[in-house]
């Protein structure tokens, strides 16, 4: 009941698109926001979401360890499962952990041909077959061309859709509230690029390209508390 | 303050299993003339090393009971508690950091910062206990204490300074660099006891200078004479140090120290860190509680002239009697003065007091607070406060897990029962985590314990220590049982069969209470049931919890609420509500869909990257649900959750799909649902049993 409700109220339902999920198969998403916005907890919701489906979720950390990433779920599941009511949530927790696998890789350690390794590991023994992917802290100073490039065709040949979080910089010479529109070299390489945009008390996820770029701005915020996807109209 | 006790250190030596605690340990002592030649843990020449008392620890390589010494360097007083590495002994551990001022957390260049190093660091920051880092091993190839720093920092979110740089790494490491003094130390004769001191290597200098000033830096925070002096250009040794002390004490700063305890380099300047930046007995605030304020909590003062407060945290049994290591808190614990037990109300007249160095003594007449000491022939146990007469005070209590897996076992005869029953008592007042008792049904001794290693130890103990012979069962897990939906209950017991009869109805309901074991609520209106019948509801529920109706297994995790009955004026009794709460149990448990819970592990294992598919693979297939998988250079971390039950055996496992490479340690997570198919096995198990009993 709790899980039909959880799905029925989320957010990111406003964001899906004909195939009822938020990637197709083989596409590239990315959170673009500046340092401690809330991309990963964006991304987290993502995920959560996916799992409420019952989607394998892999979520590729490249500098947060194992338990960091974990407290992150029990932190926005507890949230998110409370902003619905005083329900226990255990159980259902418990059931969707098992569609859950965090890697963590050092930022300097990590190529598309170590995690299709660890993926193949997985995948062989019949440990796990991930249905989604989130990479997050992946570093996109420079656009990180040849890692996208080397995992697209893995992308396609796993079935999976993949999210990543992207650090935007805020141009030194402004100080305006708000952030800048992330340069096209960056969104070209996504299907689906969504930025989280600052402002006094609020952060609002804008659609810059996607399925459902052109329709308004997804009608979402990020309540700066809780961390939370929210709609606007809920507000 | 007394100026003796500035001089006083009470530190532990806590790290990850194989990290080289009691090598160091044995080098402290030596360097300290308190031992006078050298032994390895693993010692070739049959003696081992002075800390591990225990044949067992010597044979194993490992250090079990964390024995107590004590030595002197350079006019301070040090009592050095050597800590057990393997997470099975973990209230070792606790124990040990409860009665410490200081720790030095020893960590290894090749392995980094592994699994049980987070324990124990999580364990010294719920005990408020300041550290410093020992980077021990630099002379193994692979050895990186950058990456170590860089670890500490990262995994265990310390604020480490680096105090000390090598020269040379691996085969080639000769010495440190000081950056205090700014000075390379380098470390001769044949155990490394002559100091010799040089300028720095002009290859080093740079590097040198460049760490010194991110040394200032971060110590500056906690000074501002510091900060002054940095501006000016004008940075004493004493004000560095001062500084690094505020932030050490402040656990907002860890000093990182590095050398080789093996190749004897760096213990000597571990020792000088050790009086510089770990705090004596008065820089530290203790706590007690005071009974007669309802367990305030009020604060000890490390005064030699008050009553006094200690707290027992070890027992041994020695050659001579029991000895029971002790802390004095407050005031000074005389011979030949009375004390009382603030647990059972005894008094206690001090006869011999000693100051123990590993497993030889020697005697004193006091222990004044601050001290570490050991009593003699006090019968006590671990975790006794002691007081002068006339106060009521106890230090708080210690946070103690519950077992997670039994063993029964049996003595081969009549005098070993009589020897095992004496080590178990013994063992049981050692360790709380480690408990006895005695199957009413089948007549067997059940001894329960934290982990397959924490009872396979006390096992072989009681066969070398108290030559008792005595077979095992395999080991069996803690299952217990509980419901998952609430439930009513109605019911009447009534007996007629002569004499005085016997009459009680109760009526409520049961339903699961997530968080606690057992409740039991009265909801009672009217006196339905007269008051004085309710405690004997409560007990007779109660009753019902240790042997749950489905599968015998203790039941926890309920709530009772009663709300309706009935007595009768003659035939009521405590009896009889006893009777019919048992009565009610039963008719509502069936109902309220019990199921059958197991204790599941947080499994980490640490391997070379190149297992990491066979090891995935071989927590998988038991039952385990891999969290992640961390890659960490040339190692790798996977973290899991796998039912305890599915873990007998796996330490050979592991090492055969590794080479013996790999290492995992283990410690209880949460207990969970068993699967459908896993209770099933069970039933069919517990029965099997019955109709053998039969």
């Amino acid at each position: 009941m709790l899980k039909n409700d959880l799905m029925v109220k989320n957010p990111l339902r406003g964001l899906v698109n004909d195939t009822n999920t938020l990637l197709a198969k083989g596409e590239f998403g990315a959170i673009l926001a500046r340092a401690g916005v809330g991309k990963t907890a964006f991304i987290v919701q993502i995920a959560l979401s996916g799992l409420l489906q019952h989607k394998n979720v892999l979520h590729v950390s490249l500098d947060e360890p194992v338990q960091k990433v974990s407290l992150w779920y029990e932190e926005v599941f507890r949230r998110f499962a409370e902003s619905y009511g005083p329900t226990p949530v255990q159980h259902l927790w418990e059931t969707i952990l098992t569609h859950r696998f965090i890697m963590t890789f050092q930022v300097e350690d990590f190529s598309v041909s170590k995690l299709a390794e660890r993926v193949s590991d997985l995948t062989e023994q019949a440990i796990f077959f991930p249905q989604i992917i989130l990479i997050d802290g992946l570093s996109f100073s420079e656009p990180p061309t040849e890692i996208l490039n080397a995992l697209r065709p893995l992308a396609r040949q796993w079935g999976v859709g993949v999210w990543f979080t992207a650090r935007i910089h805020r141009p030194e010479a402004t100080d305006a509230v708000g952030s800048p529109k992330p340069p096209d070299a960056i969104i070209d390489l996504f299907e689906t690029a969504i930025q989280l945009d600052p402002d006094d008390n609020r952060v609002h996820v804008r659609i810059l390209k996607g399925p459902r770029a052109k329709t308004e701005h997804a009608g979402l915020l990020l309540d700066p508390s809780t961390m939370l996807i929210m709609d606007k109209s809920v507000q | 303050m007394d100026d003796r006790i500035q001089k006083v250190r009470n530190i532990g030596i806590s790290a990850h299993i194989d990290s080289g605690k009691t090598t160091l340990t044995e080098r402290i002592l030596y360097y300290t003339d308190r031992i006078h030649a050298i032994h390895d843990v693993k010692g070739k020449d049959g003696v081992g090393a002075t800390m591990d008392a225990m044949e067992l620890e010597r044979e194993r390589g490992i250090t079990i009971a964390s024995a107590a010494t004590y030595c002197e360097w350079k006019g301070h007083q040090i009592n050095i508690i050597d800590t057990p590495g393997h997470v099975d002994f973990t209230i070792e551990v606790e124990r040990a950091l409860r009665v410490l001022d200081g720790a030095v957390l020893v960590l290894c260049a090749v392995g980094g910062v592994q699994s049980q190093s987070m324990t124990v660091d999580q364990q010294m920051k719920r005990y408020n206990v300041p550290c410093i880092a020992f980077i021990n091993k630099c002379d193994r190839s692979g050895a990186d204490p950058d990456r170590v720093i860089a670890q500490l920092k990262k995994k265990l979110g310390h604020n480490a300074v680096t105090m000390q740089i090598p020269i040379g790494l691996e085969a080639d490491f000769e010495g440190i660099i000081d950056l205090v003094t700014m000075k390379a130390i380098y470390f001769d004769g044949p155990n490394g006891e002559i100091i010799r001191t040089e300028d720095i290597p002009e290859a080093y200098m740079d590097t040198a200078q460049a760490q010194r000033e991110a040394l200032i830096d971060s110590a500056s925070m906690f000074s501002d004479d510091l900060m002054e002096a940095a501006l000016e250009e004008q940075v004493t040794e004493e004000l560095l140090i001062a500084a690094v002390r505020n932030g050490a004490l402040a656990r907002e700063l860890t000093p990182v120290f590095i050398g080789s305890a093996y190749k004897n380099k760096g213990v000597q300047p571990l020792l000088d860190a050790v009086s510089h930046y770990l705090p004596c007995p008065a820089d530290v605030v203790n706590h007690a509680l005071d009974m007669e304020k309802d367990e305030a909590t009020m604060v000890l003062e490390t005064n030699p002239d008050m009553p006094v407060v200690a707290l027992a945290f070890k027992l041994e049994d020695g050659p001579f009697g029991q000895l029971t290591y002790i802390r004095v808190y407050q005031g000074t614990l005389a011979k030949g003065t009375a004390v009382i037990n603030v647990r059972d109300g005894k008094k206690i007249k001090i006869g011999r007091l000693v100051r123990m160095h590993a497993d030889q003594m020697e005697d004193i007449d006091q222990i004044r607070a601050g001290y570490i000491g050991t009593l003699f022939g006090i019968d006590c146990a671990s975790g006794d406060t002691f007081v002068s007469p006339g106060l009521s005070v106890t230090m708080t209590s210690m946070f103690v897990p519950n077992p997670v897996i039994s063993l029964a076992i049996t003595p081969a005869n009549n005098s070993s029962l009589v020897k095992m029953s004496k080590a178990l008592n013994r063992f049981t007042k050692e360790d709380p985590t480690f408990r006895t008792y005695v199957n009413n049904e089948t007549r067997e001794t059940i001894v329960e314990g934290m982990g397959e290693l924490h009872l396979e130890v006390y096992v072989e103990r009681m066969r070398r220590e108290y030559d008792v012979e005595l077979s095992t069962s395999a080991p069996r897990v803690s299952y217990r049982e509980t419901i998952t939906r609430k439930a009513d209950f109605d019911y009447i017991h009534k007996k007629q069969t002569g004499g005085s009869g016997q009459f009680g109805r109760v009526g409520g309901y049961m339903e699961p209470s997530p968080d606690e074991d057992f409740i039991f609520e009265n909801n009672v209106t009217g006196g339905a049931i007269p008051t004085q019948f309710i405690p004997a509801c409560e007990k007779g529920f109660k009753a019902c919890l240790a042997k749950g109706p489905k599968m015998e297994f203790s039941v926890t995790g309920i709530k009772i609420v009663i709300s309706d009955g009935a007595s009768h004026s003659v035939d009521s009794s405590d009896m009889a509500f006893q009777a019919a709460a048992r009565g009610a149990f039963l008719q509502a448990y069936a109902k309220a869909a019990p199921v059958i819970h197991e204790p599941i592990m947080r499994v980490v294992v640490e391997t070379p990257t190149e297992f990491q598919g066979v090891v995935m693979g071989s927590l998988n297939q038991r039952r385990g649900m891999i969290v992640g998988t961390q890659e960490d250079g040339p190692l790798c971390a996977i973290e899991a959750q796998i039912p305890l039950a599915e873990m007998f055996g796996y330490t050979t496992v592991l090492r055969s799909l590794t080479q013996g490479q790999a290492q995992f340690t283990m410690e209880f997570a949460v207990y969970r649902k068993v699967p459908q198919s896993v209770a099933e096995e069970l039933i069919k198990k517990r029965e099997d049993n019955k109709r053998q009993v039969a």
